[in-house]
């Protein structure tokens, strides 16, 4: 690193925890180990050494593990100590002003990162996984953020990225070596080689769009008339009393939010207040955000009771969701239903047995696009997600201009210029590099 | 001696670089004194007679559009012009004239001669005068002081050159002519970071000793393609086909069995080559499956007999070289008037230069040409240009000037050279230029032309021929717009033979021309379409070359403008790396090494990575923002 600083912070979350640990990172920690530890010579890399955490006058901390790990052996590329101690922020703090006392400086939000990042022990996507990772709040983020750190989603980008380059340096080398005796084409079938390109980014960008639907979760608000059981419906999926319930129509005057996953899919549901003719100016207010709720919403699932199936209310309030907006008809109070009327209805729950819940959760899944399918899930970023729509833009378009060599040529640069975004630059100067290993050029 | 009379600019060497560097000076209005070891050399091509080509091309267009001299030479003595990838596109489309050696040298030394401003005088340049870093003039080899405040240096390929022919290697710049010795140890002592780099040269043959029976002929473009803006076919001399042949397995086998005494696979040379222009024994070595490689018979001129074998550059020894060209189809007979032979030189690495061309370390101290690293005559020619234009205007005081990425592959090659340095000698290449579409051979004036003019550079004759074409240009697209062609005016067969298909409904013309498969030409020849006086055939392109293209113009335009803020943001000249948080060590070193000038450019040098532009930015903004928020006094 340019600024050969020594940086530490706590690395676990803060409140009370049978162990917390200290992060440090800097060129040459061999000697600030020794000294936290109070002597004891040098530690030897990669060993978990029981040790005393002694102040400057020798006074004891703590104690706990002390690992060394030495650059560029490590995390970040440079060397690294790992103090395992007691998981009191009161401990923690001590030990943390006394690695600051040493000559280390607190290090900013992601630090250890950037340092990892700069010393190409990961790349930028693998960066941001991290970051994902330690944000990941279920085990099918976890998982994906796990493949994604490891590079997968980098792989799978830069074997496409490779395709690319791969036709790109014949269609470059056709133009700018045209007066040359070189078949630069050798057979490729243009068309076929941009079709499955484009196939290949479709293949991503769907996995890409699970990722991002693991990261950024489906919000999902719950709309219909009052008293059809909206917040009792809210309590059955996400399982916790969230919501006050009563038999009197118009309870939920304010939107009541509550989080839930399913199948490790966060879904952020609103509860909102039930839409009807009111004068009460408190109630009007709620219905207002109501469908301030649904504007922000990214399903909406709109309830029903069944014993008077979709009244002219919920038609209306049907057509006045957002078009292309998904959204079901759930109706509620299964419990309480004839059987003619459960045979008129579709989506039928019962909030209060539990009911169909089980089947709601699953369609709910269906509806925002959760198909874990075949293909490996990424935790994707929007911007991932955005420079591979933009490729295959671009790709597309190198499909309609494919009869103009430097239309396409454009086209192919543009596509990746695109993924570059992910997989960092290359130049033209590289390009031509691989144009003159391949094909033997000058006259 | 002091010589009596001072200059506002010298410029040393006779090449490609140093005469468009001479004539771009004195036609900016400054005293200029060209120095050459010899006036016969002026305007001589080394290598290959050819101007022109893929990317090469369209650096001799834009020249041509600033005033210089090489287009107009092209024409005076191409006796074989083509037009290269006529069939992939406007902005890819190339000219490339063979030219006749004497006739282009003749013109050359003529342009010269009858320029005003300019002195020419025949002297090897020894030293350079230099006090408190700036550069204050030259001493020639007998003694004589020429004072001036810029100094262009275009040495070519003579800074201790050292010719190879098999393991002898003999001190010259070129065969036949002396290196400059005394000169490349001068510049060593002024201790600018400098390499070695090495190109080569084939043998060359005596066409009366050739069978062309047993090869392929390559006639020129019919009509004759022209270089110049202001050039037209009358000018060119008579033509002459090329010719083309290949080598065979036997001759593959000669250059093996000849290795042993290659002096680039014993070690003995040092520098590195162009991979695009390989000797034939690294093409053989590289490609051992390639059975054959074609190479090309170029007439050297109307008035010899010499023809230069494209394709077999080769350092082998003498004996190699003469078994290896009579192993080719249609060469068993022939002659080598001259042997083929592989030259090291000196070069500076361009990264220490400004975009002006001026040295970093000594102001008013101009390099052009090869001894930047770069490779072709046209490379050269582009970089003379600049580097008089801001020669002169370093004298006058003025602020220098150079073209952008986006507007000229002279502005591709300026920037490529001082940011990224060079490996191998640089050559052009489309590719290399991200703004492809929009720096075509075709609209070289349109871009260039007008700056020209503002520069001093562009005689009234060329500026009025110029206003005349763009004005045309301009007033036929509004007419297209305006004119409307009634989907029953056309009949079906018509509208079958111009369009594909019949007219539906109503369409300005622009909107029929902008169809990919609508030509400019067919869609004149539908009655009532025609303007009242039609257009000469290079106004008619550009119309139908604006037309089609507006689209891709103005996406690449906005690729401009996206990347314009950090392109221009100026890096200061003290710019202390090391405080700029979470750069790598690595990235640290290469920025204080090159001291980019603009954010742009530290981002085209290689090894600054996207993450650390963004980090160069974020803590550009932050070192000015504390002065954007201090309170005012009252």
């Amino acid at each position: 690193m340019a600024n050969a600083d020594v940086i530490a912070a706590i690395a676990t979350a803060p409140g009370q925890a049978g162990v917390g640990v200290i992060r440090v990172s800097g060129p040459s920690l061999q000697d600030f180990a020794s000294r936290i530890a109070g002597g004891g010579g040098a530690p030897r890399p990669r060993h978990a050494r029981h040790s005393r955490f002694v102040d400057g006058q020798g006074e004891v901390i703590d104690e706990g593990l002390l690992i060394y790990f030495q650059g560029p052996a490590s995390f970040t590329g440079e060397d690294v100590v790992e103090l395992q101690g007691h998981g009191s922020d009161a401990a923690l703090r001590l030990l943390l002003a006394r690695c600051l006392e040493l000559g280390a400086r607190l290090a900013q939000p992601g630090e250890f990162t950037l340092r990892a990042f700069f010393n190409h022990k990961i790349d930028l996507a693998q960066a941001e996984a991290v970051a994902d990772l330690i944000a990941a709040e279920s085990t099918a983020a976890v998982r994906s953020a796990l493949r994604s750190l490891t590079g997968q989603f980098s792989r799978q980008v830069h074997a496409l990225v490779e395709r690319l380059v791969e036709l790109r340096l014949r269609i470059e080398g056709c133009i700018d070596f045209a007066d040359e005796a070189v078949d630069f084409l050798e057979q490729t079938d243009i068309r076929a080689t941009l079709t499955g390109l484009r196939d290949a980014v479709d293949r991503l960008t769907g996995s890409a769009a699970q990722g991002l639907l693991l990261r950024s979760g489906c919000r999902t608000v719950l709309i219909g008339a009052p008293n059809v059981g909206k917040s009792s419906l809210l309590n059955a999926i996400t399982e916790e009393d969230h919501a006050l319930v009563t038999d009197i129509p118009g309870t939920t005057r304010d939107l009541i939010r509550a989080s839930v996953f399913i199948e490790g899919v966060p879904y952020h549901m609103v509860d909102t207040a039930g839409i009807r003719e009111t004068a009460d100016v408190i109630e009007q207010a709620g219905i207002e955000r109501t469908w301030q709720a649904v504007e922000q919403a990214d399903l909406a699932l709109v309830v029903a009771d069944i014993r008077n199936g979709l009244t002219e209310g919920d038609r209306q309030l049907l057509s006045r969701l957002p078009q292309d907006m998904p959204r079901e008809v759930v109706y509620n109070k299964a419990d309480l239903a004839s059987a003619d009327q459960r045979a008129r209805a579709g989506t039928v729950v019962s909030a209060v047995s539990g009911e169909g819940i089980p089947e709601l959760k699953r369609h709910l899944l269906q509806m925002a696009g959760w198909n874990p399918g075949t293909e490996p899930v990424f935790l994707a970023r929007e911007r991932h997600r955005a420079a591979l729509s933009q490729a295959r833009f671009h790709l597309e378009t190198a499909l309609e201009v494919a009869d103009s060599f430097e239309l396409l040529a454009e086209e192919l640069r543009l596509a990746q210029n695109a993924l570059s975004d992910i997989t960092g630059e290359f130049s033209s100067d590289d390009l031509l590099g691989e144009i003159f290993s391949r094909f033997c050029i000058g006259k | 001696m002091q010589f009596p009379k001072k200059f506002d600019v010298i410029v040393v060497g006779g090449g490609h670089a140093g005469t468009e560097a001479a004539l771009a000076s004195a036609r900016s209005g400054c005293e200029t004194l060209l120095l050459t070891h010899s006036l016969e050399t002026l305007g001589q091509m080394s290598c290959n007679p050819s101007i022109g080509g893929i990317g090469k091309g369209h650096l001799v267009k834009e020249i041509d559009a600033m005033g210089g001299v090489m287009a107009l030479a092209a024409d005076a003595a191409g006796i074989q012009f083509r037009i290269l990838n006529s069939r992939k596109g406007p902005a890819v489309r190339a000219t490339r004239a063979q030219a006749d050696r004497v006739l282009y040298r003749q013109y050359i030394r003529h342009a010269l001669e009858n320029q005003p401003r300019l002195t020419l005088f025949q002297q090897p340049v020894d030293d350079l005068i230099v006090h408190a870093g700036q550069v204050r003039g030259v001493v020639t080899q007998m003694g004589l002081r020429f004072e001036a405040p810029s100094v262009v240096l275009t040495a070519g390929t003579f800074l201790s050159g050292l010719m190879h022919v098999g393991l002898e290697q003999n001190p010259g710049g070129r065969a036949g002519d002396p290196p400059a010795v005394a000169l490349a140890h001068k510049l060593r002592e002024l201790s600018l970071p400098a390499g070695r780099l090495k190109t080569g040269t084939p043998p060359r043959l005596d066409g009366r000793t050739i069978d062309y029976e047993k090869m392929g002929v390559q006639p020129g473009d019919e009509p004759v393609p022209v270089f110049s803006f202001i050039g037209n076919a009358d000018q060119h001399p008579k033509q002459v086909p090329c010719w083309i042949t290949h080598t065979t397995e036997k001759t593959h086998d000669i250059i093996r069995a000849g290795l042993d005494r290659s002096p680039l696979f014993t070690g003995v040379i040092e520098g590195v080559g162009p991979r695009y222009c390989p000797s034939i024994e690294d093409k053989i070595h590289r490609f051992s499956d390639k059975a054959s490689h074609q190479i090309f018979l170029e007439p050297e001129g109307l008035s010899t007999h010499e023809i230069y074998p494209n394709g077999i550059s080769t350092s082998l020894p003498f004996d190699v070289q003469w078994a290896l060209v009579r192993s080719i189809p249609g060469l068993e007979q022939a002659h080598i008037l001259r042997p083929g032979y592989a030259i090291e030189y000196d070069y500076y690495d361009p990264r220490a230069l400004k975009a002006s061309l001026e040295t970093k370390a000594i102001g008013g101290l101009f390099f052009a040409g090869q001894i930047n690293g770069t490779t072709g005559y046209e490379e050269a020619a582009a970089q003379g240009l600049l580097a008089g234009i801001n020669a002169a205007r370093h004298s006058h005081g003025l602020e220098a000037w150079w073209p952008k990425r986006d507007e000229a592959y002279l502005g591709v090659l300026v920037d490529d050279l001082v940011t990224r340095g060079v490996t191998e000698p640089y050559r052009m290449f489309t590719s290399r230029a991200e703004y492809r579409l929009q720096l075509r051979e075709d609209n070289a004036d349109l871009r260039l032309t007008e700056q020209g003019r503002k520069l001093g550079l562009v005689s009234d004759e060329r500026w009025h021929a110029f206003e005349n074409k763009r004005e045309k240009v301009e007033m036929e697209i509004q007419r297209l717009r305006s004119t409307w062609l009634r989907a029953g005016q056309v009949s079906v067969p018509e509208a079958l033979r111009v369009f594909g298909q019949p007219l539906e409904r109503d369409h300005s013309l622009l909107e029929l021309l902008r169809r990919p498969h609508t030509r400019y030409a067919d869609l004149m020849s539908l009655s009532g379409t025609p303007p009242d006086e039609s257009l000469a055939p290079d106004a008619a392109d550009q119309v139908e070359v604006q037309v089609k293209y507006e689209g891709y113009i103005a996406r690449q335009q906005e690729e401009v403008a996206r990347h314009r803020d950090q392109e221009h943001l100026l890096i200061p000249d003290n710019m202390d790396y090391a405080r700029v948080r979470g750069l790598s060590r690595e990235v640290e070193q290469l920025l204080t090494r090159h001291r980019p000038q603009t954010v742009g450019q530290a981002s085209r040098i290689a090894g600054v990575t996207p993450a650390a532009v963004a980090l160069l930015l974020v803590h550009l903004r932050r070192s000015t923002a504390p002065i954007l928020q201090e309170p005012r006094s009252a």
